[in-house]
């Protein structure tokens, strides 16, 4: 277990560093220059040059990489060329919409697609598992941001029972009052990852439903309702924890079109935008702090496999 | 303790129920600004921000001509060059200093040096002649000075002398934003608001309001512009009531919300206008005048209009570039606007030797307005046997490419009203386009070389009839973009102005 563990964080950190360097060299190698989206209309070709040589864009792209990277290993990230302010602070800014926003996303994915995923397998083949299925299909294939802006016009606009966007951090006037800002978002976001799992859910719940041991259980008289609950989800489950992982980190970074639509201040926005202004720090910074999270959520999600199934030999 | 826990419990509730306060104007903006140091920078929505803040030495009344506002008055040498300012008198800064004539020097002498707009007064020095008493030295006369002090957008804003020396090049940092405006800086946080906070010593200007000019009364406690990128999502925040303004709603949203009650349509008072540049200095087009002609033979606006626009109440097919009714409005040389004529079109092509070669037109899909325009473009140039070539591109490229004469040919941009031709992109040398005849240079010298309205209005009319012929840019048509606001939200204008302003406004 410990080697393993060693093993997996020497691969996670040669992968950081591939994509460092892959982060660095696309978004240097898109045109467009920040110094122009900055200055705008009026600016001379005099104070282009002196605002360049200022940011350190003359360098040649490797030395700007070399420097990026040893103050990156230090904790600093560099100042954003549009806030003036250190980029950490500026991902801290929107860490917590996005976690948070992730978090109660994450809730109702459970608490939606899993238990509906078990009911569509046991009655597989009948009007529930079709009614089910049909509706995962639904919530599937319609976009984010359309659900968003029915979810707004029906319950903010229309009926007024929640607020239409932005998000005041539940730190200040308000408290957790304030989380009510993120159930819309939540619900938009949630409804097809929801479907997804549910889909997941009942395939390979339907898959082990197929083992011999399940056949062998129900002949031994064990009670269904353990049959279903011991042996074929726990088995099942493996298959939907490992897409837990991916669809937690993966929800912090496709947030994007949520959080536009809702007007949220999180990563997912501050990073399209910037891309935008060219605003190179702030791309760097996320991007990577992102891929940081991708893997340290693979590796918790490979270390709970042993957890659910100890057959699983983690070498 | 329990009637404290009570307590504590009735307080928190009533704060849940009023967010943000009743005294709080909270503005949808379209996105976040830049820094908000008025003099560096021409972003609108800067603008909009910060000139409740930062206030100029002349303030455009509701005719759009220049008043006194931190100034009492002025007296101009016999040739023009020599501009004494009178200041007004016990001014408080936001710090609680009190404005004097080395503070307006410093402020413009460092917007001359480095403001965005610095270059248009060729202002030599200004020097604090006296306690409230400033002398300007131009370089040359100019006819616009006036208008050139009151537009605030990149214009030279009033700073304490010591922040705006020590910032010199660089814009200034937020925590040095100090002004004297009826609001001062609060807090600007990534992605969530900028907040301005009511200056309570606030020393008003003495005359009625009217416009920007004259008094300002700030009845908010606080001003809040809240980015709302999406624009659906203004339009239901203002519905719902969690914003009382939001601004740039689409088009398309137009005939939804014109009718609705939950909402009040402020069309806008300054159309802004596309435009379609012609590079001057390289290039097919750089020496080919009939070649130039033959595309603005070949464009029907109207049609452009219709399918970048749509809404007939929101779009006008006018080639002058100042409205009826403004000062400098003149229909010289606009006969040749929206002529939409293939067969013309094609027979000038083929006398300007024209021999097929792909015309680059580098447009941005950040403005879809600007891409619809020109594919629309595209189509009737094609139906005249002129072969353009779209180059798209995101707007922060488009941005760098237009900077180097050998990427393109034309460019689509657009331009907001503004009070003064003066300030139009096309008439400066430097602009992307580069266009720099000597007719133009003629022309221009006439133009600046004036206080005099008539003289100017004249040279202005030739200019236009100028850039008809020789066409360094063709004008699309004027957009009037639309803001909403909450129906109680009393402001002190009915259109909204090219920067909307708060002050002297209730809800």
């Amino acid at each position: 277990m410990g080697r393993y563990v060693i093993r997996r964080t020497g691969a996670a950190i040669a992968t950081l560093i591939a994509a460092s360097i892959v982060i660095f060299a696309f978004i240097h190698l898109i045109p467009g220059d920040p110094v122009y989206v900055m200055l705008g209309d009026g600016a001379t070709p005099d104070q282009v040059a002196a605002l360049r040589d200022k940011m350190g864009l003359d360098e040649p792209l490797v030395a700007q990489y070399l420097i990026w990277a040893g103050n990156a290993l230090q904790g600093d990230l560099g100042q954003s060329i549009f806030f003036e302010t250190p980029v950490t602070q500026v991902i801290l800014a929107g860490a917590e919409t996005s976690i948070l926003l992730a978090l109660i996303t994450m809730v109702w994915i459970i608490a939606f697609g899993v238990p509906v995923g078990i009911l569509a397998a046991i009655r597989q083949g009948t009007m529930i598992d079709q009614g089910l299925s049909g509706l995962a299909m639904l919530l599937a294939s319609v976009p984010t941001f359309w659900v968003g802006l029915y979810l707004i016009l029906i319950f903010a606009a229309g009926l007024g029972w929640l607020p239409s966007s932005g998000y005041p951090s539940i730190f200040e006037q308000g408290g957790l009052a304030n989380l009510s800002y993120l159930i819309l978002p939540s619900l938009a976001l949630a409804a097809p990852n929801a479907a997804l799992i549910l889909r997941l859910t009942r395939a390979s719940m339907l898959d082990v439903a197929r083992e011999d041991y399940v056949r062998t259980a129900r002949a031994k008289g064990i009670r269904p309702s353990r049959v279903v609950l011991r042996h074929i989800l726990r088995n099942a489950l493996l298959a939907v924890v490992s897409a837990f992982g991916f669809t937690f980190a993966a929800l912090i970074s496709e947030a994007v079109v949520t959080e536009t639509v809702f007007a949220l201040p999180g990563v997912g926005r501050t990073v399209v935008q910037s891309i935008m202004r060219r605003d190179y720090p702030v791309i760097q910074g996320v991007i990577l702090v992102i891929v940081c999270m991708f893997l340290v959520i693979n590796l918790i999600v490979d270390l709970s496999y042993r957890l659910l199934d100890p057959r699983v030999e983690l070498e | 303790m329990r009637l404290m826990k009570l307590i504590g419990g009735i307080a928190l509730a009533a704060l849940m129920a009023v967010p943000g306060s009743a005294q709080t104007l909270r503005y949808a903006t379209i996105g976040e600004p830049p820094s908000l140091d008025l003099q560096m920078g021409t972003a609108t929505l800067a603008s909009t921000i910060a000139q409740h803040m930062f206030e100029p030495l002349y303030a455009f009344d509701s005719s759009f001509a220049p008043q006194p506002y931190l100034v009492t008055g002025e007296t101009i040498s016999e040739d023009g060059k020599t501009i004494v300012l009178k200041l007004r008198e016990g001014v408080k800064f936001h710090n609680g200093e009190t404005m004097g004539a080395d503070d307006v020097a410093a402020s413009l002498n460092r917007w001359s040096e480095y403001g965005a707009r610095g270059k248009l007064l060729a202002l030599e020095k200004a020097e604090a002649t006296g306690e409230l008493e400033v002398t300007m030295t131009l370089a040359a006369r100019n006819g616009a000075w006036k208008s050139i002090l009151a537009y605030v957008n990149g214009g030279p804003v009033i700073y304490p002398a010591e922040i705006v020396t020590a910032a010199a090049g660089e814009p200034i940092a937020a925590e040095n934003y100090v002004g004297t405006g009826p609001y001062k800086f609060g807090e600007m946080r990534p992605n969530r608001y900028v907040e301005l906070v009511r200056f309570e010593d606030y020393t008003p200007n003495p005359g009625a309001s009217d416009g920007k000019a004259g008094k300002r009364v700030a009845n908010f406690d606080k001003l809040r512009f809240i980015p709302v990128p999406d624009v659906g999502t203004r339009v239901s925040g203002v519905q719902a009531g969690d914003y009382d303004y939001a601004e740039y709603i689409s088009g398309d949203l137009y005939g939804l919300v014109k009718d609705d009650p939950a909402v009040k349509v402020k069309i806008s008072a300054a159309p802004i206008f596309g435009l379609m540049f012609m590079n001057s200095k390289a290039g097919p087009l750089a020496d080919n005048t009939k070649l130039r002609q033959a595309i603005m033979a070949a464009l029907n606006m109207k049609q452009a209009l219709q399918v970048s626009v749509g809404e007939p109440e929101l779009y006008e097919a006018s080639g002058s570039y100042f409205p009826e009714g403004n000062v400098w409005y003149t229909d010289a040389g606009t006969e040749k606007y929206n002529q939409g004529n293939p067969e013309k079109a094609r027979a000038l092509a083929k006398e300007a030797g024209y021999d097929g070669k792909p015309i680059r037109l580098l447009v941005s899909t950040n403005y879809k307005w600007h891409f619809d325009n020109a594919s629309v473009f595209t189509r009737q140039l094609a139906d005249a046997g002129i072969n353009v070539q779209m180059v798209v591109v995101d707007w922060a490229t488009l941005l760098q490419l237009r900077a180097q004469p050998d990427q393109w040919d034309m460019f689509m941009t657009h331009h907001s009203s503004i009070p003064d031709p003066v300030l139009l992109t096309v008439l400066n040398d430097n602009y992307p386009g580069w266009w720099q005849t000597d007719e133009k240079h003629a022309l221009m010298e006439q133009f600046t070389g004036t206080s005099d309205l008539k003289t100017r209005q004249a040279a202005w009319e030739e200019l236009q009839a100028l850039i008809y012929e020789q066409l360094p840019v063709v004008k699309v048509g004027n957009n009037f973009s639309y803001d909403i606001a909450s129906p109680d939200l009393k402001t002190s204008w009915e259109n909204a102005p090219g920067f909307p302003h708060f002050w002297g406004a209730t809800k």
